[in-house]
């Protein structure tokens, strides 16, 4: 898979079908990968395809200029689809080299699954619906509930949903909705007291980053409202009431175009678990709209279109 | 001498300008009574009103947003107040899964003839916020144990 990859992205340079690929490269930190934006047709080689490529590379795709290839899992396609639909990118000056995703390795989970620094595990495969991680020459699997990412528990679509070439057979990831609504639930179990206390919480922590807003590829305002001065809609300094405000708003404005992609926690340098509210506001578009983002190139944008009748019975 | 006096809902109206602002005018010239909890803000169209600007009075302590505009299929833009629905569907259920209360937010179409309908609708969410008390959501003096809020329910 990883040498019909760097074959297909040369040749793609070579011919000129594209201007940049973009796709991943080994990390300097072990196991982990790095996303490689490059035009020379001789990095090519260094691509590669491993359980552990975190980056939704579709957040790069506006940030270049040209045509351009690019590797993309399961999520990845779909949030490239999603800017198609927005306009933001032109089908045809994009090639989406497909991965089809056999789960995304946590190594936070996974750390704390063996007990063990990453630096000293020797390997870490995926073996059919196990994880194995290889200790001291001694190997021991692991069910992927408990290594994967959260959101690749509840993957609908591991394998991309718009490709022009696909490298692989389809991924047979299954998705385990109960694992990975398991905090959802518990919070819809609380009373609306709890829950607000639960995030005014979590919320205390943030330092107002940014980080979940810059790594989202449907996050693509020029000018976010947070940074607005006239009116100055939050205050920039990290207090909760504002953390609260600008992560509610910024998740109904990403609303239709957000796949769970996950990457907006994952990025969290203070751990909130921000999934669960894009996952929440997924179904939610879900069951009023019966729209999933990024599933078809030729759909309008949630926000644009409507039905006659719809959601309307809390209307007065 | 200090009076005791009875907590008042504060509510903000977003209204659109070509139907329901006229319609809260209409209430007006025709002298019908309606409750002088609201603050009407004249918006362009029910279209016009994003999210942010229900939470941001919240956050000024607003007790309740009301967003209303034409009915379906007599947008002044023809389109404006379909996507205004969508927007204020997923904020309400989005809102009340972060754990703001659904009675907060509230939505009507009102048309530039319905003056009646618009006294009645500002009674019946000005009532509806009576009984679930203000808006402590965001204030500074609020407990991490939720002790402060009893109010709310």
């Amino acid at each position: 898979m990883e040498q019909r990859l760097q074959h297909e992205a040369k040749a793609l340079l070579e011919q000129g079908k594209v201007d940049w690929i973009i796709g991943f490269e080994p990390g300097s930190l072990k196991f982990a990968t790095t996303p490689l934006i490059t035009k020379d047709k001789n990095d090519a080689d260094r691509l590669v395809i491993n359980p552990f490529m975190v980056n939704n590379l579709a957040n790069f795709l506006t940030e270049v200029k040209g045509r351009v290839g690019i590797v993309a899992k399961g999520c990845d396609s779909r949030s490239i689809v999603s800017l198609i639909q927005d306009n933001k990118v032109v089908r045809e000056d994009v090639v989406i080299l497909g991965v089809p995703c056999p789960g995304i390795i946590d190594l936070n989970k996974v750390e704390r699954l063996v007990g063990k620094d990453r630096d000293e595990l020797d390997d870490i495969t995926r073996e059919g619906d196990k994880v194995a991680i290889k200790v001291d020459g001694e190997k021991k699997g692991f069910p992927v509930v408990e290594a994967l990412f959260d959101n690749c528990l509840a993957c609908e679509f591991p394998t991309p949903q718009e490709y022009d070439i696909l490298l692989g057979e389809p991924s047979t990831l299954v998705a385990n909705k109960p694992a990975a609504q398991e905090k959802i639930e518990k919070l819809k179990e609380m009373n609306p007291e709890q829950r607000w206390e639960f995030w005014k919480n979590e919320f205390s922590r943030c330092i107002r980053c940014y980080a979940c807003r810059n790594v989202c590829p449907a996050c693509f305002c020029q000018r976010c409202f947070v940074e607005e001065t006239e009116p100055q809609w939050v205050l920039p300094v990290p207090r909760w009431q504002d953390n609260l405000i600008f992560q509610i708003v910024r998740n109904i404005h990403v609303a239709g175009r957000c796949t769970d992609c996950g990457e907006c926690q994952r990025v969290c340098p203070v751990n909130i678990p921000l999934r669960s509210l894009t996952r929440e506001m997924y179904d939610i578009v879900d069951e009023l709209f019966h729209f999933k983002a990024g599933m078809d190139k030729e759909a309008l944008p949630l926000m644009t279109h409507y039905e006659q009748e719809e959601a309307e019975d809390f209307f007065r | 001498m200090k009076q005791e006096t009875e907590w008042e809902p504060k509510l903000v109206g977003f209204l659109c300008k070509w139907c329901s602002y006229a319609g809260a005018d209409l209430a007006g010239t025709s002298r019908k009574k309606y409750p002088a909890n609201i603050r009407i803000i004249k918006v362009p169209c029910s279209g016009r009103v994003d999210p942010l600007f229900i939470l941001k009075a919240l956050r000024l302590g607003f007790d309740g947003v009301l967003v209303s505009g034409c009915h379906p299929g007599e947008c002044h833009y023809q389109t404006g107040n379909y996507r205004a629905r969508r927007r204020v569907a997923i904020t309400k259920k989005f809102l009340e899964y972060v754990g703001i209360e659904p009675q907060r937010i509230q939505a009507s179409w009102v048309s530039a003839s319905e003056g009646r309908k618009f006294t009645e609708v500002v009674a019946e969410v000005t009532k509806g916020l009576k009984e679930i008390g203000p808006n402590q959501l965001f204030s500074q003096e609020r407990q991490g144990d939720g002790t402060k809020a009893t109010a709310r329910g």
